[in-house]
């Protein structure tokens, strides 16, 4: 620990820190570009500068040094004194401002970043409000250096932070500056795109709205978007995002800062990987075989229906040969439920983890690393919550099979009857399964998009995204980390855990914190839910 | 000046086949570094240190003190030869590597013998063809006669020698962008601490040194510190050499002590031998554009590190004075200078990088005929807050603008107002909304409201 004093008060700081670093931590509002805690230093954008006590070379005499610091270089010292608010530290501010707004077209009513752009932020804060050059400004170029991303040139501050990144975090270089003076450029190397999985995080740490996201662009103002704090499903690393919604819709995934998972950080499978959500062929109401069709029920029939032939199915053929598939898709809560829920109605019934989608394998970045050195990690394990549904299976007991297991007995006609949920963004459903499924006398799916499986179904429920539900994922770590509901789900559709709350005899609203405390009863390890580690407000 | 001065860095210059090995080898050449090998890095740097040799490439830090800020217990040593030269007006590295190159060689030598250096790279500036391939040939020789490579003259003293030719950027002569470009990246200074001498060449322990300072080396080891001390003023020891240029009548490169006057060199018949045409002197720069500009009044200013501070420079820098003379309009001086910081600018720092182009812009409204006499407060204004005041930025090219730019602003503020008087009323006006039609919706003073 280090003690320093800033602005007359003393603050209590982590070794090895800096001086930005610290102030930040304490509360100080430090204006800063190019820092950012994630990459290294490059101290060029001197928009943080400060004032430090040094002796005085002649007399020893201990004053405030005539030279400004960059504070995000200087690393702090037991016993240091600087100062943020001083006239002179002031004076550096609103011309550094006026520097930064000289060649920027001020285009804000066009521009994506207005209202989360700290350009306007810092000018508001410690600008002047006025440029004083007459001359026409030096106009560079916008382009489109990706599939996912475009660059506008002119709104650039240089920070480097995108450079950085690709350098340091993603390992794949594609981009540099080029030119030089004003006439600076980000741009990638010829022939070469910003095309990595890591890419969209520019566009998150630009802190201006120089780089923007092909998908966002000109969709929404940034202020009438609503943020739910959420997990990303995509895989089964966890990272922890936030979901920007409006009216119903979600227009965009921001990671969130959690050093245990994600750090700044999330990859473009997860970003772009929402749209599923918003797909007008995914099943909406539930449906009953009557004959050889399908028919539309209410969702108030769907516990007499479930009730009445599952329990039918069990009393015929022995709950032996019954078998409820739980998707790793499923929350924590919704597996326990209806785990609960079947060990009730059938203690023999078998419970089988659903299938779990594995893609190549696990990428780390930087690019080449070793994975020991990795700063990120998209998991080949194409799910969020296998582990979560293991530990539901194994607080439930009772007998249990893997998901192979599962189609081959279903198969060789060794099970009558089955439930399985599914939830998978894509066409997941393989012959063999939708073969296997032939041989049920009873079948419930509860699944996103209709499938082969759902053709064969005595009784179709729709499942809801992540984004409409709440509940908690394990990650491939073992965190349980809880998230949020950020939208309805479609009309016609009711979210997984209400009906499963309902089938299992509770009474009222489905929460999720509800629910896991019931879990904590059976299992303590429900009750430690991960929190990230809240955001430092200065990480932008 | 009475006695003219015994050249000591040009003593070679001008003497028939002065580039070969065997020239240098007949003149006396390559003793000093039997001496050196002698004497051991110890004595080297101690004999350094005590003739007080400060660097010739603008800062003046003094060479030895440099070389005791390596870590003792280093393995790897660099040598970085600054030979970018990229201060306008300045040749005397050209001077010393076209004539002389085996005094380059052998002050890279004791250098890298005192630094225990294993490699030395000569970063050369790009334009430089002719020394290129000069250097390269005396290099070439070096090698030839067992003085570079392994176990030179046969002790156990080993270094080798690569020439890097630079790329055209006037901030690759700082050091640390020297140090970037010849690990063949972008020129861009790094932020220091580390410094070079902890952390520099490929993360290695770095030395960067000027060819001038280089090139005293030998001169010191055979002849003592002694003697160079007795050489120019108490503070500022040693030959130098002054690159004089502009109206004058014999522009060129001259050896003579530190801490002449301006005046004489400008005037003396050893030098420049007065003004060309009868003129009279208007303006001097007289150490490359960063250091700023002298009066005709100023010219008693000594040609040292301390005496250019009292006259509102930034130093000594290169010593390469241009002499502007009457007929010369300040304004495009001010466009010129302008201009190139404005190209030079590497764009790390925001303050540099804007403020540069910033006072181009308003330097081209000047020299057009569009002044307000605002813009003169504006430009001393821009030069205090992207330069003036250390720590605005990550090396010295935005210090070296602003004083420049100040100083041509300040002291010849009286022509360009006389300029900004005489102009059509109105002009500065029409000018900007020509290239600015956003100023249609500005008030900009009386006029624009009589206009509207």
């Amino acid at each position: 620990m280090a003690t320093i004093t800033i602005d007359g008060q003393e603050v209590e700081c982590r070794d090895g820190v800096t001086v930005l670093r610290a102030a930040l931590e304490a509360g100080w509002d430090v204006p800063h570009y190019c820092y950012h805690p994630g990459m290294s230093v490059v101290a060029s954008c001197r928009l943080c500068l400060m004032e430090m006590m040094m002796p005085n070379p002649q007399t020893g005499e201990m004053g405030w040094a005539p030279k400004l610091f960059p504070s995000c270089q200087t690393p702090v010292r037991n016993g240091m004194v600087v100062r943020f608010d001083s006239p002179k530290v002031h004076a550096a501010r609103e011309q550094a401002m006026e520097y930064f707004l000289l060649n920027h077209p001020l285009d804000c009513p066009v521009c994506d970043q207005a209202g989360e752009c700290w350009l306007q932020d810092y000018s508001l804060r410690f600008g002047r409000g006025y440029g004083r050059m007459l001359e026409a400004k030096h106009v560079n170029p916008k382009k489109n250096i990706g599939p996912r991303t475009l660059l506008y040139q002119d709104r650039c501050v240089l920070c480097s932070r995108c450079v950085r990144f690709c350098a340091e975090i993603s390992g794949t270089r594609e981009l540099c500056i080029v030119n030089r003076g004003h006439r600076c450029e980000i741009d990638v190397f010829e022939g070469i795109a910003l095309d990595n999985k890591l890419q969209g995080n520019v566009v998150d740490i630009c802190p201006v709205g120089a780089l923007l996201d092909k998908d966002f662009l000109m969709q929404q103002r940034v202020w009438e978007l609503q943020s739910a704090k959420s997990i990303c499903p995509v895989c089964s690393a966890g990272c922890n995002i936030r979901i920007d919604h409006n009216r119903g819709r979600v227009w965009r995934l921001k990671p969130r800062y959690n050093d245990r998972v994600n750090d700044w950080w999330m990859c473009d499978d997860g970003r772009f990987g929402y749209k599923f959500i918003h797909d007008p062929r995914r099943l909406t109401r539930p449906q009953a075989r009557r004959g050889n069709r399908l028919e539309p029920i209410a969702w108030r029939d769907v516990p007499e229906v479930v009730r009445f032939r599952l329990m039918q199915a069990v009393q015929q053929h022995s709950g032996q040969r019954t078998a409820v598939v739980l998707s790793p898709m499923m929350s924590c809560e919704e597996a326990w439920l209806l785990a609960t829920l079947i060990r009730k109605a059938a203690p023999e019934a078998h419970l089988v983890l659903g299938h779990v989608p594995l893609t190549g394998d696990d990428e780390h970045f930087p690019v080449g690393c070793e994975p020991g050195n990795a700063k990120f990690t998209i998991r080949a394990e194409k799910c969020p919550n296998r582990r979560g549904v293991e530990r539901v299976l194994k607080a439930a007991g009772g007998p249990t099979m893997d998901f192979q297991q599962f189609v081959s007995q279903a198969t060789a006609g060794e099970l009558s009857a089955a439930w399985v949920v599914g939830g998978y963004s894509n066409d997941w459903v393989t012959d063999e399964l939708a073969a296997a499924a032939e041989k049920l006398t009873w079948l419930a799916v509860q699944d996103f998009f209709p499938s082969k499986l759902c053709e064969k179904a005595d009784l179709v429920l729709p499942a809801c995204s992540w984004a409409e539900r709440e509940g908690s994922f394990v990650n491939h770590a073992g965190l349980l980390q809880a998230f949020d509901r950020a939208v309805q789900p479609p009309d016609g559709a009711q979210i997984d855990g209400q009906y499963l709350f309902e089938l299992a005899g509770l009474v009222g609203v489905y929460s999720g914190g509800r629910v896991r405390e019931m879990m904590a009863s059976q299992d303590a390890g429900f009750a430690e839910v991960v929190e990230a580690t809240p955001e430092p407000a200065f990480a932008h | 000046m009475g006695e003219p001065f015994e050249p000591v860095l040009l003593r070679n210059a001008g003497v028939a086949d002065s580039r070969s090995i065997h020239t240098y080898r007949a003149r006396g050449g390559y003793k000093a570094l039997r001496k050196a090998l002698e004497m051991g890095p110890e004595a080297i740097i101690a004999e350094v240190r005590e003739a007080n040799l400060r660097g010739r490439g603008g800062a003046g830090f003094p060479a030895g003190v440099k070389w005791g800020f390596l870590p003792p217990d280093r393995k790897v040593t660099y040598l970085c030869v600054n030979a970018d030269e990229a201060e306008p007006c300045t040749f005397n590295n050209r001077v010393l590597i076209e004539q002389d190159p085996h005094q380059l060689i052998e002050g890279m030598l004791i250098a890298g013998l005192a630094t225990r250096t294993t490699t030395a790279y000569v970063y050369l500036r790009v334009e430089y063809h002719e020394p290129f391939h000069i250097l390269q040939k005396a290099v070439d020789e070096a090698y030839a006669a067992g003085l570079l490579g392994r176990n030179i003259l046969g002790s156990d003293f080993s270094m080798e020698c690569i020439i890097h030719r630079g790329a055209g950027a006037y901030v690759c002569g700082e050091e640390t962008g020297l140090i970037e470009s010849i690990e063949g990246k972008r020129g861009w200074p790094r932020i220091k601490p580390p410094f070079p001498a902890i952390s520099g060449l490929f993360g290695k322990p770095t030395v960067v040194n000027n060819v001038e300072t280089l090139c005293c080396l030998p001169h010191i080891i055979e002849r003592g510190a002694e003697w160079f001390g007795s050489i120019g003023t108490p503070g500022s020891a040693g030959p130098k050499l002054y690159c004089v240029s502009g109206h004058v009548k014999r522009p060129g490169c001259y050896e003579a002590p530190l801490g002449l006057a301006v005046r004489e060199l400008i005037e003396d018949e050893q030098f420049a031998q007065g003004m060309r045409d009868g003129r009279r002197i208007k303006a001097v720069n007289p150490g490359g554009f960063s250091v700023g500009w002298l009066t005709a009044d100023e010219l008693d200013m000594k040609m040292d590190f301390d005496d250019p501070r009292d006259y509102g420079l930034l130093g000594l820098g290169t010593a390469a004075i241009v002499v502007m003379d009457d007929q010369t309009d300040m304004r495009e001086v001010l466009l010129n200078v302008t201009r190139f910081f404005a190209h030079e600018s590497c764009g790390q720092c925001t303050q540099c990088r804007e403020g540069t182009e910033w006072m181009y812009k308003v330097a081209s409204r000047l020299a057009a005929g569009a002044g307000r006499s605002e813009d003169l407060d504006l430009l001393a204004e821009i030069t205090q807050t992207m330069g003036m005041m250390p720590g605005l930025s990550i090396c010295g090219l935005s210090d070296g603008a602003a004083y420049a730019v100040r100083s041509i602003a300040t002291k010849f503020r009286a022509e360009f107002k006389e300029h900004i008087r005489r102009q059509t009323p109105g002009r500065a006006e029409q000018v900007m909304r020509q290239t600015n039609p956003a100023l249609y919706d500005r008030a900009m003073g009386r006029q624009t409201q009589s206009a509207g």
